[in-house]
């Protein structure tokens, strides 16, 4: 040994000298990652779940989920002496008394928001790009379980402070449950521990929402990751790139420092968020109290669309045997299993209705398949009228219109918004894909070998700087992988 | 080389380093929200700039080409899992009866499972059909105090529980007093002097109907009662119908009378059950 090696180099050796596995390390420091900023959304969803983890943690460390009713003797002056749940007076302890607490609750609860906004941007990247087909079908429904995952974890923890407003959504919860054909009356019972409001239903969603969730969210992170190497990331057709090949930058340094670096940043930014904005001020809003409830009251962002199905469904009931079907049957559970299931089945849907079975490993931009482009935007106009009938009331207030004639208007939109949007994306998408690129790249018509042997015309983009070979088109299997 | 990126990874650490700093300084002076946070926020996004403007100095943009691996079934493959598969019905699959027990034996486990599952909460033995309201018992508001059934304001909203049982979610009524001549008549049957008991419970969701408004605008005077949560409406003069907005029901009236010390008590339970319903609660 003439040369001195760094400690790290020593420190690997020695682990790698007694478990194998060598010849991976280096593998996986130059795998290849491609490069665009929208792949970035699933790596922000990464990394503000970290950070969820760690201000969860410390505040595990002073949050009681209990429903003990005790006097509220802490140092919020207007609050003094009423009574208050043991779960409200923990968060309020946490939030006046404990130096630096409400900084870490917010952060908490900015970095829960910008969780699950990264989440459907991701997946509104993967829907509009192509990156669900096969083989990537089986991560996209790791994916949509995430999510459900991520709002299930939002929902519970918005619940724990035991304020009116989340009381309030527990309320709704409940009533929704109890609307349950045959079960829903017991399964009330044994969620809440009796008639509403039970005495349980906070010490209950503590360990759901520290423990199960989080468990569930790491094991299926670990699988979508696992997935995502395995399968190699999809990318963009361009120069060079081909279905076989991944063109992009290497783990180790590139792709490292700069996702990293994206870490901290985001880190950063929620931390300024927590520190500068307000969010969730439950002192505000009073403990949980039976009759009492507020007007605005509002949900977290994500559940916006649920209180809005829930707001602007008429009130039918069907009776059928003398036995009643609630209307929230309609728009609290179906409602949510149409948006839910519709995602969850998604890639099958789509093999059904464009017959494409192929292996695809290269995207496609959003107007070159006009038609999947126009179902996702129909389907983000039906979320979206729902989210904003959520909020009927403060734009009824706002506008100073009746909130009859916000609600008639907003119904009608969910009806008419989606078909509408799903024709004007369609066309948008054709007259955008027969313009030149902005890159100054022309859009020509190029004749395509496919693997059958067969010729036949492509719409791709041929860039000025020499393109290698010309990507073989996104909306035909390209034999390659395939049966 | 880019010296522009390098200057800014530069700053970047140094920010970063100054924003750990003022946010020891800021817990230490308790200023705990605003200088800890933006410190702490100063010093994370500091070393994440600082990371990308070093990436961006050493300029790795690289365009490296790696091929993919193939992830289909090869022919071989296959063929090997139908031989594990005909291994296993020639070796586990020439006992079917051994199969079929193992299997209802581990429904079996799972079912002996269920029981401990029912003690989460107890069994609904008719809770929901009855609240707190007994004939006789005497509305008192939240602070305890009787309500008065011979004057009293009108149209405006009173919250009242019966006397013992103030904050039982069940039993929360809404009381209103209005001009008697406008009532309809069922209604009017289970009024005194104008005074109109409902649940304040929603039958849509189950918020709380704590609402109440009175629109002079001509050419009708109109009161509604109105939950905040989803804006159903419902007209407190004719038996609290639903007038508006996603609620089906109307609200179960409380018949009310007067006690011999003039104050308002009720007469008995509601008729059927408040808030929002099961399926076979019709």
């Amino acid at each position: 040994m003439t040369e001195r090696r760094g400690a790290v180099q020593r420190y690997v050796e020695h682990v790698l000298g007694r478990v194998g596995g060598g010849s991976a390390v280096g593998k996986a420091l130059r795998k290849v990652f491609p490069t665009h900023f929208s792949f970035l959304w699933g790596e922000l969803a990464l990394y503000s779940f970290l950070l969820l983890l760690i201000t969860g943690t410390y505040l595990t460390f002073f949050y009681e989920g209990s429903q003990t009713e005790i006097v509220y003797a802490g140092s919020y002056d207007p609050l003094r002496g009423v009574r208050v749940s043991a779960a409200y007076d923990s968060v309020l302890r946490l939030s006046f008394d404990v130096k630096g607490g409400l900084l870490i609750r917010q952060m908490h609860h900015w970095a829960a928001l910008v969780f699950v906004g990264a989440i459907a941007l991701h997946l509104a990247r993967i829907f509009f790009t192509g990156a669900f087909r096969r083989p990537r079908d089986i991560n996209w429904v790791v994916g949509v379980t995430l999510l459900l995952l991520s709002l299930a974890a939002g929902f519970t923890g918005y619940s724990l402070p035991d304020d009116l407003l989340s009381g309030t959504g527990l309320r709704i919860t409940n009533a929704i449950i109890l609307a349950i054909p045959f079960v829903g009356e017991r399964l009330t019972y044994l969620l809440f521990g009796g008639e509403w409001p039970g005495g349980d239903i906070i010490g209950r969603l503590y360990p759901v929402h520290i423990l199960f969730i989080p468990a569930a969210i790491v094991g299926l992170l670990g699988v979508h990751l696992g997935l995502v190497w395995r399968q190699k990331h999809t990318q963009f057709p361009g120069p060079g790139r081909t279905e076989r090949n991944v063109v992009g930058e290497a783990v180790w340094p590139a792709f490292a420092l700069k996702s990293v670096g994206l870490m901290f940043v985001v880190i950063g930014v929620i931390t300024a968020l927590g520190a500068l904005f307000e969010v969730n001020a439950v002192w505000l809003y009073g403990p949980y109290d039976a009759a009492g409830a507020t007007s605005y009251s509002q949900p977290d962002w994500y559940i916006g669309f649920l209180e809005g199905s829930v707001r602007l469904f008429p009130p039918w009931e069907t009776r059928v045997f003398g036995f009643v079907i609630n209307n929230l049957v309609y728009s609290g559970i179906a409602v949510t299993g149409v948006v839910f299931g519709g995602l969850l089945l998604t890639p099958w849907i789509d093999r059904r209705l464009t017959g494409d079975h192929g292996v695809h490993h290269l995207l496609y931009r959003p107007r070159d398949e006009p038609g999947r482009t126009a179902s996702g935007a129909a389907a983000i106009a039906f979320v979206g009228v729902l989210f904003l009938g959520g909020a009927q009331d403060i734009i009824a207030g706002t506008l100073d219109v009746p909130i009859r004639t916000v609600t008639h208007l907003l119904q009608a939109a969910a009806l008419l918004g989606p078909p509408a949007t799903w024709f004007a994306t369609y066309r948008i998408c054709r007259s955008l894909a027969a313009r030149p690129g902005a890159d100054g790249s022309e859009r020509t018509e190029t004749i395509v070998r496919d693997a059958g042997g067969g010729y036949r015309t492509a719409a791709i983009t041929v860039t000025t700087i020499g393109a290698a070979e010309p990507a073989p088109p996104a909306d035909e299997p390209d034999g390659e992988g395939g049966p | 080389m880019n010296t522009g990126a390098y200057r800014a990874a530069v700053a970047s650490f140094v920010v970063a380093i100054a924003g750990g700093l003022v946010a020891a300084v800021g817990y230490a002076t308790d200023h705990t929200e605003k200088m800890l946070g933006l410190g702490l926020a100063a010093a994370a996004a500091g070393i994440g700039i600082g990371l990308v403007s070093w990436a961006r100095y050493l300029d790795l943009s690289e365009h490296v080409v790696q091929e993919r691996e193939v992830l289909a079934v090869t022919p071989e493959q296959h063929r090997e899992i139908d031989e594990e598969a005909d291994l296993t019905r020639q070796t586990l699959g020439r006992r079917p009866l051994l199969v079929w027990l193992s299997g209802i034996s581990f429904a079996s486990l799972l079912a002996g499972f269920v029981g401990p599952i029912g003690s989460l909460g107890p069994k609904p033995r008719g809770e929901r059909a009855r609240t707190s309201w007994r004939p006789g018992s005497r509305l008192v508001t939240p602070d305890g105090q009787p309500i008065d059934g011979k004057a009293g304001p009108n149209d405006q909203l009173v919250t009242v529980f019966p006397l013992g049982h103030v904050g039982v979610d069940d039993s929360q009524v809404v009381l209103v007093r209005v001009d008697p001549d406008l009532l309809a008549p069922e209604t009017a049957s289970k009024s005194v002097n104008g005074w109109v008991a409902y649940s304040k419970i929603c039958t849509h969701a189950g918020c709380s109907v704590g609402l109440f408004g009175v629109d002079n605008r001509p050419p009708d005077v109109i009161r509604q009662l109105v939950c905040p949560c989803h804006q159903s409406a419902f007209d407190p003069l004719d038996g609290a119908r639903p007038v508006g907005g996603p609620a089906p029901r109307s609200l179960p009236q409380l018949p009310l009378g007067l006690d011999d010390q003039g104050f308002l008590v009720s007469t008995a339970d509601f008729d059927r059950p408040v808030g929002p319903i099961a399926w076979n609660e019709a």
